[in-house]
């Protein structure tokens, strides 16, 4: 009986790990915008896998698979922080919520369909997400390249419906302005130049 | 009618055409009016237009060398099966012991300092868990500068890691940070004759050397320029000995 249920249970946890593991490029990929550092992306990402088996029980089938991987990611993050925080490093305060839009000259906007032409879309849009503060980068990742829904990342984040909102719109305003407000478009960047892969 | 600040608030959702069809009329009326708020509109379908056209290139980010056999072995059921055996009855076996002797040291903590078995079952655990699922497993010599530096960089550590020795058959794998009660250590990693060995250093801490044996394994404690140092491994004593011997003379 007991060794019946320990096979179900090891069974459950295989498919479990298989299913999981799939999203081992998105998540490592989530976790370097998070982190901005390879070597703490790995240790997240390492982390999150060791939790994921721990809790595996907790997991309920049929719910969303890829929320709860990314659930248990941005807990184990937000407790290293709290780690640093308390070591007296400085992370983002909550200062930051309230910054929305850099003084800057006329808006002039140049247009999606421009920018996503340029050369060096890719880096760009690198250097643009990693030089955002970390909760609406966050925020926006979560939404506009991972796609959750709102409720979705209000748990992830452990925030409100409402913050989520907000930080999406700070996000997305500071985001586009970084990569609109180019002097000249066409003209060569150099300090990006060999940050393209 | 809906004013500015209203309508800011629930932007994002009408660019995602996530509102109810109410509310989405009216912030199209609103924004049909006036031309600050289509200005935001702009830059928020604008970013969000941008990421989605490059979410597929965002998200395959190279994974580095070793992270999936590492993400696998973590997530495994399956584990040979003399290992799974051995698994199957140690593990359980340890966290028990651990939490018996944790709860323990809890219970008398304020009468006695942390007995020398307490500590050297966690570091066994630690021993343990940590070869599982984080031994680099490339048979190669790891270079002691750059864990170091590492240690340094990123943990604010700064500690000397004896390098790999001839004499004493010991190569170094690795270092990482590990937890125990008193806070994180580092932990560095070695194999000696083909065997795990594990040294921890606990900063800033004293205590009487001891020699213990638990789980399955052996632990030799002893203190030096105001860190406690702990070996922990499964190698016979002599070659414990050695070791210890070894990672004393360079520590000087």
């Amino acid at each position: 009986m007991l060794r019946r249920r320990v096979a179900a249970d090891a069974a459950r946890r295989e498919a479990l790990a298989n299913d999981v593991l799939a999203f081992l490029e998105p998540l490592y990929s989530t976790a370097l915008r998070l982190t901005r550092q390879p070597a703490d992306a790995e240790d997240l990402v390492q982390d999150t896998y060791v939790k994921a088996l721990r809790f595996a029980d907790k997991f309920e089938p049929g719910t969303n698979l890829r929320a709860w991987l990314y659930t248990i990611l941005h807990n184990t993050w937000r407790n290293r922080q709290r780690d640093v925080a308390r070591a007296g490093v400085n992370v983002d305060s909550d200062v930051v919520e309230q910054e929305g839009t850099r003084p800057e000259g006329p808006l002039m906007f140049d247009t999606p369909e421009r920018i996503l032409l340029r050369a060096s879309i890719d880096a760009d849009l690198q250097a643009a997400l990693d030089a955002l503060p970390e909760v609406f980068r966050q925020a926006v990742w979560l939404r506009d390249v991972e796609e959750f829904t709102y409720a979705e990342i209000a748990e992830m984040l452990a925030i409100p419906p409402g913050t989520v909102m907000s930080r999406i719109a700070r996000g997305r305003k500071l985001l586009f302005e970084r990569l609109s407000h180019v002097e000249d478009a066409e003209a060569p960047r150099p300090e990006l130049a060999g940050r393209r892969r | 009618m809906r004013d500015c600040r209203g309508t800011l608030e629930q932007l994002p959702a009408y660019v995602d055409e996530a509102l109810p069809p109410e509310s989405r009329a009216d912030v199209a009326r609103h924004l049909s009016l006036c031309p600050g708020c289509r200005r935001e509109e702009v830059a928020q379908r604008g970013a969000s237009t941008i990421l989605r056209q490059r979410a597929a290139t965002l998200k395959a980010e190279h994974l580095p060398p070793g992270l999936r056999t590492r993400c696998q072995a973590a997530m495994s059921a399956k584990q040979p099966p003399s290992a799974r055996r051995w698994l199957a009855v140690l593990v359980p076996a340890v966290l028990a012991a651990v939490l018996i002797v944790a709860t323990a040291a809890a219970l008398f903590r304020v009468a006695t300092e942390r007995s020398n078995t307490v500590l050297a079952a966690e570091l066994t655990a630690d021993h343990i868990k940590c070869f599982r699922l984080f031994a680099s497993g490339k048979g190669k010599s790891a270079d002691p500068a750059a864990l170091e530096s590492m240690l340094r960089v990123r943990y604010g550590w700064d500690v000397h890691v004896p390098p790999s020795s001839g004499a004493e058959a010991l190569r170094l794998d690795g270092a990482r940070r590990c937890s125990y009660a008193g806070g994180p250590m580092p932990h560095v990693m070695y194999q000696a004759h083909g065997q795990n060995v594990s040294l921890f250093i606990l900063e800033g801490v004293t205590r009487p050397g001891a020699d213990v044996t638990t789980l399955g394994h052996r632990a030799r404690i002893w203190t030096r320029g105001g860190n406690t140092y702990v070996l922990v491994s499964s190698v016979a004593a002599g070659t414990l000995s050695d070791v210890v011997g070894y990672v004393q003379r360079e520590a000087q």
